[in-house]
């Protein structure tokens, strides 16, 4: 865990609950309840697991987020990301184990106003306007961000006054947004918050995330795109058939899982030295277009320009996440 | 909390299937009916053909009011997710369950008290004022296990088929509830099957209190049962679909 940010008295207070080894837990302690919350682990699940009948959608999840971090949830559909929000939401009872949001179970975290969510398959009031929609969310919480506040954050101002149910996909998907922050939550969830997105609208997006989570603010998002992943956040857990199969930083995660690739057309030169060239992994070719999988694109590129080897056509790809899980999963069964 | 309950009366009062069928069609009724059979008759409460009719139109207006505001309703919120986005704020579901409830309710007033007013100025209804405040205050009352029912079916039933049902339960409570056609020109089996129905426990609370008549008693006791019945199924209905709506 990552000690909390902020100032020395924070830290000092973080240091202190590490050293007991423990949650704390409630104690007449100075500052209000909201301040307690903050000082605790964001989330902590452990051994988390859930199913449905025979299919089993979390196989023992242990997650630990602390206070300010911003931390992405990666695996391909139907690996358990959904699962594990829902669970850490309360909105679903674990078969197994336990998780606490600040401290709490996630349904007093909920009630508490300390989390905020925007989910997959969740919609907005039907026959409202924008701008009515948003005062109520905002009148849930004690402590709501400022409406004018949040219109310029979302970009909603031509929005407030339009119905909630009349919007397109990407309009109602920044009304969403504004209702997950309204409330000016210390836990910001997204379950696959870009899906209905374009890409300038996603650049948006993350802007907006990161201008939220600048403010202290723990964010935990769910995405199947690692590049997603990497631009967003501090760390990345991935989870793969309801388990975790890897966790940290978005470099370390992809020189372990996502090879990036070199692409060429073969002019002159064996195949077989193209295996041998710094960092690759594997060699795909398809006519005289090679494809290299490489954990280290800058060593590939510098020892192909040594080589003897001929090309033209060069290009550098990001990583193939798809290509990662069916290796990763084959590699676990 | 308020700040839910006010928003969600705010767009009950602007939809528009709210406002004909629960307020415009039960006044169009009252006045094709009052115009058919006569303003001059009695009919079997011995109450005077305008006031009988007006009893159970506000009964018909009123059981609309509190279905629309329920059942499809809540199966479209249910059906879009704006029900699970709700349960992801700090709202108490059970808050929220109670200001559905509370919105029905208060829905019922207006197309109730509408029916009221046509019936003074095109029929020149007269009751005293404690006799009006009573029509208007039980019969209001005894509407809730209509919306214990309407919530029943939000909970329940999928969006596509919740409008269709809530229709035509809110037909066959008015017709076989003695609403449109009166009780004594149906067969007996009819009429029994008619005094169990909650619709027409609303109009007899109704037609009672008009009439000046004490005995309350029965459509109290079928009001209650439904009241009951409709409340277990409600819960019942909820707490599936909290448990249920895993996805």
């Amino acid at each position: 865990m990552r000690p909390g940010q902020g100032n020395a008295f924070k830290e000092g207070k973080a240091v202190a609950s590490v050293r007991t080894g423990s949650i704390p837990a409630a104690q007449p302690a100075p500052g209000t309840a909201q301040q307690a919350s903050e000082d605790q682990p964001a989330v902590w699940a452990a051994g988390l697991a859930k199913s449905y009948g025979p299919t089993v959608a979390l196989a023992g999840l242990d997650l630990h987020v602390a206070a300010g971090e911003t931390v992405a949830l990666l695996g391909p559909n139907g690996a358990g990301k959904s699962t594990a929000i829902g669970l850490l939401l309360g909105l679903l009872t674990p078969g197994r184990g336990q998780v606490q949001v600040h401290g709490r179970p996630p349904s007093r975290a909920v009630a508490g106003g300390l989390v905020g969510a925007m989910l997959q398959d969740a919609g907005l009031m039907p026959g409202v306007r924008v701008g009515e929609l948003l005062a109520m969310v905002r009148g849930l919480y004690s402590r709501p961000l400022p409406l004018d506040a949040l219109a310029g954050i979302a970009g909603l101002g031509p929005l407030l006054g339009r119905r909630a149910d009349r919007l397109s996909g990407g309009q109602a998907q920044r009304v969403r947004f504004a209702a997950a922050i309204a409330g000016d939550p210390l836990l910001l969830v997204l379950d696959e918050p870009t899906a209905a997105m374009d890409v300038q609208a996603r650049r948006n997006f993350w802007e907006q995330i990161h201008a939220f989570a600048g403010r202290g603010r723990t964010v935990l998002f769910a995405t199947h795109y690692l590049h997603e992943a990497d631009d967003a956040a501090d760390r990345v857990v991935v989870i793969a058939g309801g388990r975790k199969v890897a966790d940290g930083t978005p470099a370390a995660i992809k020189a372990n899982f996502g090879d990036q690739q070199v692409r060429f057309t073969l002019r002159h030169g064996s195949p077989a030295l193209l295996a041998a060239l710094g960092g690759v992994r594997a060699v795909d070719q398809d006519g005289a277009r090679v494809t290299l999988h490489t954990s280290d694109p800058d060593a590939t590129v510098s020892s192909l320009v040594r080589s003897d080897v001929r090309w033209s056509g060069l290009e550098v790809g990001g990583p193939d996440l798809e290509t990662s899980f069916l290796r990763l999963l084959a590699g676990q069964s | 909390m308020t700040g839910f309950l006010a928003l969600e009366l705010r767009r009950s009062l602007r939809d528009v299937r709210y406002l004909i069928i629960a307020v415009a069609m039960p006044i169009g009724l009252y006045l094709l009916f009052t115009g058919l059979f006569g303003t001059h008759g009695q009919r079997a409460q011995g109450l005077p053909q305008p006031v009988e009719l007006m009893v159970a139109m506000i009964a018909y207006g009123a059981m609309w009011a509190v279905f629309a505001a329920t059942g499809p309703r809540i199966a479209h919120e249910r059906a879009i997710g704006w029900d699970r986005q709700l349960r992801v704020t700090p709202l108490n579901p059970a808050a929220a369950v109670s200001g559905k409830l509370l919105t029905a309710l208060a829905a019922a007033l207006p197309a109730m008290a509408l029916v009221a007013v046509t019936a003074v100025v095109s029929h020149h209804v007269q009751l005293s004022a404690a006799q009006w405040l009573a029509v208007l205050g039980i019969m209001w009352a005894g509407v809730l296990p209509l919306a214990l029912l309407g919530l029943a079916i939000g909970y329940l039933a999928a969006d596509d088929i919740a409008f269709p049902l809530t229709m035509a339960l809110y037909f066959a409570l008015g017709a076989l509830g003695g609403l449109w056609i009166p009780l004594s020109t149906m067969p007996h089996a009819m009429q029994d099957l008619a005094q169990a129905l909650p619709s027409n426990g609303v109009a007899e609370l109704g037609w009672r209190i008009a009439g000046g008549q004490a005995s309350v008693l029965r459509a109290v006791l079928v009001l209650a049962a439904w009241t009951l019945g409709g409340g277990l199924v409600a819960l019942f209905a909820y707490r599936r679909r909290a448990i249920g709506s895993a996805h």
